[in-house]
């Protein structure tokens, strides 16, 4: 009995010992997210997270990231939701700097971009600025040139002006007769806006067409008979639709009731997604978006494979997730991050100046360049939505 | 063509786009309508406003969909059958939650619960979905009736034909039976009807019951005629069904269907006109130029004022 007692003793005794050893031994890096959980643009949220998760068990996996002392670190990833409303994503930024966490990941709307960016310090070792001192990486928030607004502000995220001149311009060339361009925009979204307003807008005619009329509608709209008509009046070659899925869906149910089909139908970056899939399928059949993701080689699959593990989707907002985790990796490893808690604004500092050398990074298309404020020039490809499905188009680079 | 011809060219253009906005409007206001019905019901028998209403209705189109988890090319009738019932369900849910169990007294508490609720049905919607907008099954989607340059929606017909039904069936169950009766005498003396031996809890929850019966059409109809349903759809839905029961007069039916059609054609031809940016704001002042000369709404007597 004796002998028994002691053996069960040791056996917890051995447990116990190993357990908080193992605790002991084991570092961690943490990375946290944030972005929209809440509301229509939950799905945005959930994406980038899971994303997130998958990226962080593939590093994990092969070992974790290598610190500056030598030693290996697991990544831990948390994620916070900021509902897409700028006050919270201040709040959510401000609780994220209050942890040991050496970077964020997010957000997910170009509405909570802007502001958040204007909190954090505008420039490095600025005594007078008391802003955050808090390394951004953003994933999603996808208007142009918000990066700019900070130092410590990064994005890898695709130049949407980049990519349209390049789709006007192809489109030019592979349908030459097509010359005149009719811009519908949802206008109370930031990104719909900025995209149509000063990309498209611009880009179209920069590229030879012709602007013949523009409409607009609002992002809970339900309704598009006007803006059809409008549309069927001036009656362009091209239409060019700046909004989300649920009004892309309705209006294109619309253009269907009232016989209207433009030669080419170009819609925004973010309609390139599952969402679009599940509401319209059918409708949006031909619609062609410049993208920075689609599952066109092992390496993309094996991603989109993973994230679908996590719950996630793969599009061009989860998969910058993914690549913002494999980039961090190289930038820990790279500035030789301490990972000691005490240490975490000099790390978070690190991470900043890490970020900042880097003049390309390495993505699932292929290789990104950096620009020096802080943006990327990421590669993309064209797709069109065909038989229930975003299938690549073209390839232009 | 002459100065005078090329005037009277455009004149017949503006014309032809502004009938043709009101028509499109007035049809799509048949949505505005079937909600302003669920919303006059419950005021007109508990003289409390029930602002989950629309977001009940919307749930219930969305347990439709359920249908089509189980059989995949469910025909949309069955789609709207399960809306149908699940609106009733609901609207009972919403009755024990937001006014059975809270005390009478506190009209204010009865108006902030379904507030909660409101915004807690759209979030359930929001995480079961995703908030990923879903596809809902059509009906006359495709059919379009012409009537030389002008157009009419099939589908949006079948929904002011569907509304009507409903004013009928209402307007019959109110008048004609035992439970209407019943109905109408808690709307006008609570006491003196539980006095008599009417149950009015019971003829609440019928009341609950039966608009969220008619929520859930209502709900099913917009999916169908929006051809798709998202979470957005909730709130502007709730102050549109709002405005419509203040212009059609709180607690009339029949008003309830005018005002949506009114509204409808309202703020279409001031989108045309003015853009969609102003065009709500041209609604709310309707709704304050009613509230201001005509506060009973369209189909009540003329009261006085402060």
């Amino acid at each position: 009995m004796k002998k028994l007692a002691f053996a069960v003793a040791a056996a917890f005794a051995a447990t116990a010992f190993t357990g908080s050893g193992a605790l002991a031994q084991e570092k961690t890096i943490k990375i946290t997210g944030f972005g929209a959980k809440t509301g229509i643009i939950r799905s945005f949220g959930i994406n980038s997270e899971a994303a997130m998760l998958a990226a962080a068990e593939v590093i994990n996996k092969q070992g974790g990231v290598k610190l500056g002392d030598g030693s290996k670190a697991k990544i831990v990833v948390d994620f916070l939701d900021d509902r897409c409303v700028a006050e919270e994503g201040i709040s959510v930024i401000r609780r994220i700097y209050g942890t040991d966490a050496i970077v964020a990941i997010g957000p997910t709307c170009s509405n909570v971009a802007e502001p958040l960016f204007g909190i954090l310090q505008k420039k490095v070792d600025d005594k007078g600025d008391s802003g955050l001192q808090m390394p951004v990486f953003t994933d999603v928030a996808i208007k142009g040139g918000l990066a700019k607004i900070s130092e410590w502000a990064f994005r890898n995220v695709p130049s949407e002006f980049t990519m349209y001149s390049s789709l006007y311009y192809w489109l030019r060339t592979k349908y030459p007769e097509v010359k005149t361009l009719f811009g519908g925009v949802e206008e109370d979204f930031a990104h719909s806006r900025a995209l149509w307003y000063s990309v498209m807008k611009d880009r179209a005619q920069a590229n030879g067409y012709t602007i013949v009329g523009e409409t607009k509608w609002l992002l809970n709209d339900a309704n598009f008979a006007t803006q059809v008509r409008e549309m069927k009046k001036a009656n362009a070659d091209i239409l060019s639709i700046a909004a989300h899925p649920f009004t892309t869906c309705g209006l294109l149910k619309e253009m269907k009731r009232q016989g209207y089909k433009p030669k080419v139908l170009v819609g925004l970056t973010s309609t390139s997604t599952l969402e679009t899939m599940q509401g319209c399928a059918k409708d949006v059949e031909g619609m062609i978006i410049p993208t920075s993701f689609a599952p066109v080689n092992k390496e993309a699959k094996l991603a989109a494979d993973l994230t679908a593990k996590k719950k996630g989707a793969a599009d061009l907002h989860s998969m910058a997730a993914w690549e913002n985790m494999f980039i961090l990796r190289q930038v820990i490893e790279s500035e030789k991050i301490s990972g000691d808690k005490s240490q975490v604004q000099a790390d978070r500092r690190k991470i900043r100046d890490g970020l900042s050398k880097l003049k390309t990074t390495q993505g699932l298309l292929g290789v990104s360049k950096r620009t020096d404020d802080r943006e990327a020039d990421k590669p993309y490809l064209f797709v069109h939505a065909n038989k229930g499905e975003w299938k690549v188009l073209h390839n232009p680079l | 063509m002459g100065v005078n011809g090329a005037r009277h060219h455009s004149c017949a253009f503006f014309m032809l786009d502004f009938v043709q906005a009101v028509l499109d409007g007035m049809l799509f206001g048949a949505t505005y309508a079937l909600i302003g019905i669920g919303f006059t019901l419950v005021f007109g028998v508990m003289h409390k406003i029930n602002m989950a209403y629309a977001a009940a209705s919307i749930g219930g189109a969305y347990a439709g969909l359920l249908v089509l988890k189980v059989m995949a090319l469910a025909p949309p009738w069955l789609v709207f059958l399960c809306a149908f019932a699940a609106g009733g369900l609901i609207g009972y849910l919403v009755y024990l939650a937001c006014f059975h169990f809270i005390p009478v007294a506190s009209p204010l508490a009865t108006l902030m619960s379904t507030v909660g609720m409101l915004l807690l049905i759209d979030e359930i919607i929001v995480h079961a979905t995703e908030g990923r907008p879903l596809g809902y099954p059509a009906v006359f989607d495709d059919v379009m009736l012409r009537a030389g340059e002008l157009t009419l929606r099939g589908d949006l017909l079948l929904v002011f034909g569907v509304s009507v039904l409903c004013m009928a069936v209402l307007l019959f169950l109110l008048y004609q039976t035992r439970l209407g009766l019943a109905t109408r005498a808690v709307s006008q003396q609570p006491v003196a009807a539980q006095l008599c031996g009417i149950r009015v809890t019971r003829v609440n929850a019928v009341t609950f019951v039966m608009t969220g019966l008619l929520g859930g059409i209502a709900g099913a109809m917009i999916g169908a005629s929006v051809g798709a349903l998202s979470p957005l759809l909730t709130v502007p839905l709730t102050v549109k069904g709002l405005i419509v029961t203040v212009i059609g007069g709180l607690g009339s039916i029949p008003g309830a269907i005018v005002a949506g059609l009114l509204v409808g054609g309202f703020e279409n031809v001031f989108q045309l006109w003015r853009g969609v940016t102003e065009r709500d704001l041209y609604v709310m002042v309707l709704l304050f130029a009613f509230l201001i000369f005509r506060p009973g709404g369209l189909f009540a007597a003329k009261g006085g004022t402060d």
